[in-house]
């Protein structure tokens, strides 16, 4: 610790921001949104079966207009099969319906988890119901596989749903594992060139400053997950962009059950504004680039998201006419009255 | 012309004939092909709306998308000689249906062999908050009127009512109505009415063969309604009942009275 006033100025802390920066976290932390005014975003990694409709509310007040829910594991492991497809299902069926409740157009990506890779007996049927799921409207990619403790078995199941993906014309989502991190993003890309997959066909996720280089130089595309203390921070993820600019890289929130915040591409674009990033290279790495990516899957129509729909009555649901377009009904939080 | 051709008579009215290909390419295919191109469908066929107004076996296809009146078709070619085998392929696209799957699936449901067998789907649509899910089931469909039993229907009628729902477009509304259906509305609209809130006037219509004591307080409660469309249902009702009592109200109401009103004025 630093104990004379001189030695912190002239060797200050490398947590310690510049005067500007202070500034600017002690100002614009409760209107963040108006540095993001008029612009619309995509979050292509959400996990809103984890989350409530006050998240989608505040997703579709912040400009978020699509997103991707990737299948992976619930927090436990599943027992049995019929728990795969209700899940997979669930993805392409009520969760989806809930999405557009809020005006917001819901995707997924469908595959085996790494983690439940390792339960083979189980596996072996998952693999087998995956093809029927993988060919559905909306269904934009293989995701998230790849490696969690990079066992034989992961390595395996990762191999065979590559396959699958080359199959059926899909993108991969892959998922890079929080402990040896490098290590699982060098081989998940090894083995996907391996299979022959062309590197413009798989989304890398999960990048910190360590990976993010050489999955761009093997022509990936890379995707940061902006979420507290495990992940990348947003401050992180300016200076990413301003060492490596915007092309093949985005951003998402990878919200789920844990502390995680739905808000995550949002914020990040508010803070990127605020520092100087230019608006286009904003709009590549929260929007553009994840639609240009897993639109290669031929499920993704901009016009779904990006013209106003007329109001479908067929979206009434218990007396609530919800709009596209944000018109959701509120409810007063912070009102005692319930009515 | 069997069900099954009249589907594909009105397809080619308005498939491309690169569509109509790949139809017919698909359409004599195993149970398990026909199964694949049903998932496929979207990948081949454009959504381009149905404006027809003709019926095909009492189905009316007004407003839908193409593909899913071609997905209804390969459904309708499915063979059903081996019930086992047809019933399986047809649950396992139930069971892993995404929500437009879902919507031609249960359309499909008056083309199917063995009414009884498909019930419990029919009644799960019923069940379903998934909007598009349950309006498949609810509207332009007549299967509830022909397989439904009383209990069934009577859930259907009144969630429609619940969820201000158009009855008007359930097939066979009329033909079915009954009398605890009546008693339900009745009694759906005094928990409304408690909390403050109403029901749509035009459900008032289905109670005008079973009108009792209790609906026809119910029925003079409409009358001092400030609601305008509550007075014209109302003014139908008595029209339509034998119930004395409300002959006799009606008269006390003269300027609805001398009125020509219609349900139709009430469907929204």
């Amino acid at each position: 610790m630093c104990q004379k006033h001189s030695e912190i100025s002239q060797n200050p802390s490398h947590f310690e921001g510049t005067a500007e920066e202070l500034v600017t976290s002690k100002t614009v932390q409760a209107n963040y949104a108006d540095y993001t005014k008029g612009m619309k975003f995509f979050d292509p990694h959400i996990h809103m079966t984890s989350r409530t409709t006050d998240d989608y509310t505040a997703l579709i007040d912040a400009g978020v207009v699509a997103i991707i829910e990737p299948a992976f594991w619930l927090g436990q492991p599943r027992t049995g099969l019929a728990s795969f497809k209700d899940y997979f299902s669930s993805l392409v069926g009520w969760e989806r319906f809930r999405s557009s409740q809020f005006g917001i157009k819901h995707y997924c990506t469908i595959g085996l988890n790494s983690r439940e890779a390792n339960n083979e007996a189980l596996a072996e049927q998952v693999m087998e119901i995956l093809p029927l799921f993988l060919y559905k409207e909306g269904v934009v990619g293989v995701g998230e596989i790849g490696f969690d403790d990079q066992t034989a078995a992961e390595e395996k199941y990762y191999r065979l749903q590559l396959e699958l993906s080359k199959e059926a014309g899909l993108p991969v989502q892959v998922h890079t594992p929080h402990r040896d991190k490098k290590k699982g993003t060098e081989l998940s890309m090894a083995i996907a060139l391996e299979h022959g997959i062309d590197p413009s066909m798989v989304i890398i996720d999960h990048n910190n400053e360590e990976t993010v280089e050489s999955v761009l130089d093997k022509g990936f595309w890379a995707a940061f997950t902006i979420y507290p203390f495990t992940k990348m921070g947003n401050e992180r993820m300016v200076e990413i962009v301003k060492k490596y600019g915007s092309e093949r890289i985005m951003v998402n929130s990878a919200a789920d059950w844990g502390i995680s915040d739905p808000l995550a591409v949002p914020k990040t674009a508010a803070l990127m504004k605020i520092k100087g990033i230019s608006d286009e290279d904003i709009r590549l790495v929260t929007y553009q680039n994840a639609i240009d990516a897993f639109a290669q899957s031929g499920q993704i129509n901009v016009a779904d998201f990006e013209t106003p729909q007329v109001i479908d009555q067929s979206l009434k649901f218990n007396g609530n006419t919800v709009l596209r377009g944000g018109q959701i009904p509120r409810i007063d939080k912070n009102s005692l009255i319930i009515s | 012309m069997s069900f099954s051709e009249q589907l594909f008579e009105k397809i080619k009215e308005y498939a491309t004939s690169k569509e109509i290909t790949w139809i017919e390419s698909k359409a004599s295919g195993s149970l398990q092909s026909l199964q694949t191109a049903f998932v496929a469908t979207p990948r081949f066929i454009s959504k381009t709306l149905i404006q027809s107004t003709e019926t095909i076996n009492d189905l009316s296809i007004k407003d839908w998308s193409l593909d899913r009146l071609v997905r209804v078709y390969l459904l309708s070619q499915m063979d059903s000689s081996d019930k086992d085998s047809y019933t399986k392929a047809l649950d396992t696209l139930f069971e892993t249906a995404e929500n437009n799957e879902a919507v031609a699936l249960i359309s499909a449901l008056p083309f199917l062999a063995f009414p009884d067998y498909w019930m419990l789907r029919a009644t799960d649509a019923v069940r379903s908050n998934i909007g598009l899910v349950f309006d498949a089931i609810a509207f332009q469909n007549p299967f509830p009127m022909q397989y439904f039993s009383e209990l069934a229907w009577n859930q259907l009628v009144l969630k429609c009512i619940f969820n201000d729902k158009p009855i008007h477009r359930i097939q066979g509304l009329n033909e079915r109505a009954n009398q605890e259906l009546a008693i339900s509305i009745s009694n759906l609209a005094h928990e409304r009415w408690a909390a403050g809130r109403t029901i749509p006037a035009q459900a008032w219509r289905l109670v005008s063969k079973f009108m009792n004591e209790a609906i026809f307080k119910d029925i003079c409660t409409l009358f001092v309604s400030q609601n305008q469309n509550d007075q014209i249902a109302a003014t139908l009702v008595c029209n339509e009942t034998d119930f004395s009592a409300a002959k006799e109200e009606l008269e006390k109401h003269q300027e609805l009275q001398n009125k020509t009103f219609s349900w139709s004025m009430l469907e929204v």
